[in-house]
């Protein structure tokens, strides 16, 4: 009766002026239009809380759509939001809604990047990080203008020499332009104007998209072949391919993006081809262009060795003897389920609470949580020991050890079944709540 | 939590299962006496193939999802005693994309799901036995299992 009711409501919602959403935003596992879109590495997006139930809490995750392996939960790509939020004001509204209420009742919430843009804002000029900053503005500043950004495409030729300053370049002209209008304008005054536009939005089934919406975080222009990082933030391929680390990093924030190079988001990408025919057109020429130039600098041993990486990692997880704290991730790369030492911090209140793997501790990274928690830099931290007789009792259960022993099939109707196994634990020991999704 | 995402997802899959589904399958929420729905259960029906031993039969197929789902894959059954050398005695299919370690992947339909277990029926996989009857006949008795298997469909005549 209650799902009635639901049900009820949801086309209610739809018929009262929601827009018609295009395939390429439905979220393959709610079916229903992508809310806090995360881009995974194999290039498929999905929604914030969808990605984060479909994790395995014991092992390597699987994409929901191609089953591709990845072990980080990547940070929400905001480029993507404030696109949908533009796009589907009225339906995305109902997400939000929909998703606060879940989140109510769970106690877990994810990151607010919306309403209290500002005080995100503040809460992460405050631990000094100013790169973090430029990216909600550069993000959030693209609506009001379009002709800004018109102009920067016309000067921004594609063989500059030093990306590196030009892009501090814009960066600082976006600080002014927060510091000026700002904050208030960023965050506060967007929705508004969204909201007096519903009846055209109705019409055409979503506002106007410009280019700025749409834009690389590295050439500031119209986004060709997009890939999205770990962090959240989108480039085009190119603008990542060249990057000489070893470690593919974020050009905006710095955060390390873990194993190996991500794949093109094809909706994306198709969307794009739509929406801008010219300037797709435009940057795949200077891509070409520009790919010829650059080709020889061994693309393909960069991927080798991350390739190889890759191996090692997927050795860790396997090995009987590695430290697998299960259901709980790393704040701040993502990693999920934490292998190695893990540490808690004492002082964040939050249910979620707020752990980091042994890397991201001892690198002191300063970026904000990933569920929304108040975590600041002078909260301590404990290191957190895992049960060990408990994980290796799990692991037999499923499988997991190194004998590559799986469960024979006959048995896998039995395993379901005693699945309540798996529901205490970690959650009683340590209040930890990553567990929601008790495997 | 985990509920949440279910229902959410269930009442997604409804809505475009109303909207277009293949010909001749049928699925829907399981309704009680009172008229209330639980989306937890569906109620489904695969038609055997055209021009295939299974033609004619209309097979009744339980979806049974979980708080988990789409995480993980619904638990499919037909009655007990279904004769396939992939159904386990207690009517279970065993089939790789309902397989949580294999196969299965959120993204997968309910659309899907039935239509594979369509194709599944007149290709059967020797390489998983869940019955000992059924893959026997199949292996060592071809005539035999063939005649068993039309039988079936007549013990399954379309409804209404």
């Amino acid at each position: 009766m209650e799902i009635d009711k639901m049900e009820n409501r949801k086309d209610v919602g739809r018929e009262g002026g929601e827009e018609e959403l295009s395939d390429s935003f439905v979220c393959c596992v709610c079916l229903d239009l992508i809310y806090k879109p995360i881009v995974l590495s194999c290039g498929h997006i999905s929604c914030f809380w969808c990605v984060h139930k479909s994790m395995d809490a014991l092992r390597e995750s699987h994409c929901p759509i191609c089953r591709h392996p990845y072990y980080h939960f990547p940070t929400i790509c905001q480029m993507l939001h404030f696109l949908l939020l533009k796009m589907y004001p009225v339906a995305y509204k109902r997400r939000e809604l929909q998703t606060l209420e879940e989140e109510k009742k769970s106690g877990f919430y994810s990151p607010q990047l919306k309403a209290d843009a500002c005080g995100t804002q503040a809460k992460f000029l405050y631990p000094g990080s100013s790169s973090s900053c430029s990216i909600i503005t550069a993000d959030s500043n693209s609506c009001p203008t379009s002709s800004f950004s018109n102009g920067k495409e016309s000067s921004a030729h594609p063989e500059q020499s030093g990306p590196a300053s030009h892009k501090n370049d814009e960066d600082t002209i976006y600080s002014e332009h927060t510091s000026g209008a700002t904050t208030v304008s960023v965050g506060t005054l967007s929705p508004p104007v969204e909201g007096k536009s519903f009846p055209q939005s109705e019409q055409h089934g979503q506002q106007k998209i410009s280019v700025a919406d749409l834009m690389c975080a590295a050439c500031k222009q119209l986004l060709f072949n997009p890939v999205g990082l770990n962090c959240g933030h989108v480039y085009c391929e190119a603008c990542i391919l060249t990057s000489t680390d070893e470690m593919l990093r974020c050009q905006v924030c710095h955060s390390p993006h873990p194993r190996g190079y991500p794949k093109v988001c094809l909706e994306l990408d198709h969307f794009l081809e739509e929406k801008f025919p010219e300037e797709y057109a435009r940057q795949r020429d200077t891509v070409q262009l520009r790919q010829i130039k650059v080709k020889p600098e061994s693309a393909s041993s960069c991927l080798l060795v991350t390739g190889s990486e890759g191996e090692n990692q997927v050795g860790w997880w396997s090995d009987p003897q590695s430290k697998v704290h299960i259901g709980v991730g790393c704040d701040f790369c993502g990693m999920f389920p934490i292998i190695g030492d893990r540490y808690r911090c004492k002082d964040c209140k939050e249910k979620i609470g707020f752990d980091l793997c042994g890397d991201c501790h001892s690198s002191r990274s300063k970026l904000p949580g990933r569920f929304n928690q108040q975590h600041t830099s002078e909260h301590q931290f404990e290191l957190v020991e895992t049960n060990i007789i408990r994980n290796i009792m799990m692991r037999l259960v499923t499988g997991q050890l190194e004998d590559g022993s799986t469960v024979p099939l006959e048995n896998l109707e039995l395993i379901s079944e005693e699945n309540p196994l798996f529901d205490d634990g970690e959650d009683d020991q340590h209040g930890a709540g990553a567990t929601d999704q008790n495997l | 939590m985990s509920g949440g995402i279910a229902r959410g997802r269930l009442t997604e899959e409804r809505k475009a299962w109303r909207k277009n589904h293949p010909h001749g399958f049928v699925a829907k929420p399981e309704s009680g006496p009172d008229g209330s729905v639980n989306l937890m259960v569906w109620q489904c029906i695969i038609p055997g193939k055209a021009a295939t031993d299974w033609e004619g039969g209309y097979y009744p197929l339980t979806l049974h999802f979980s708080e988990d789902y789409p995480s993980k894959p619904p638990k499919c059954k037909f009655p007990q005693g279904f004769f396939h050398p992939n159904v386990y005695p207690s009517g279970t299919v065993c089939l790789s994309i309902l397989n949580e370690d294999s196969g299965w992947r959120p993204a997968i339909t309910v659309k899907q799901i039935l239509v594979g277990i369509q194709d599944l029926l007149d290709q059967p996989n020797p390489a998983d036995p869940a019955q000992t009857e059924g893959y026997q006949l199949f292996i060592q008795d071809p005539t035999e299992y063939r005649r068993r298997v039309r039988l079936q469909a007549k013990q399954y005549p379309p409804v209404l």
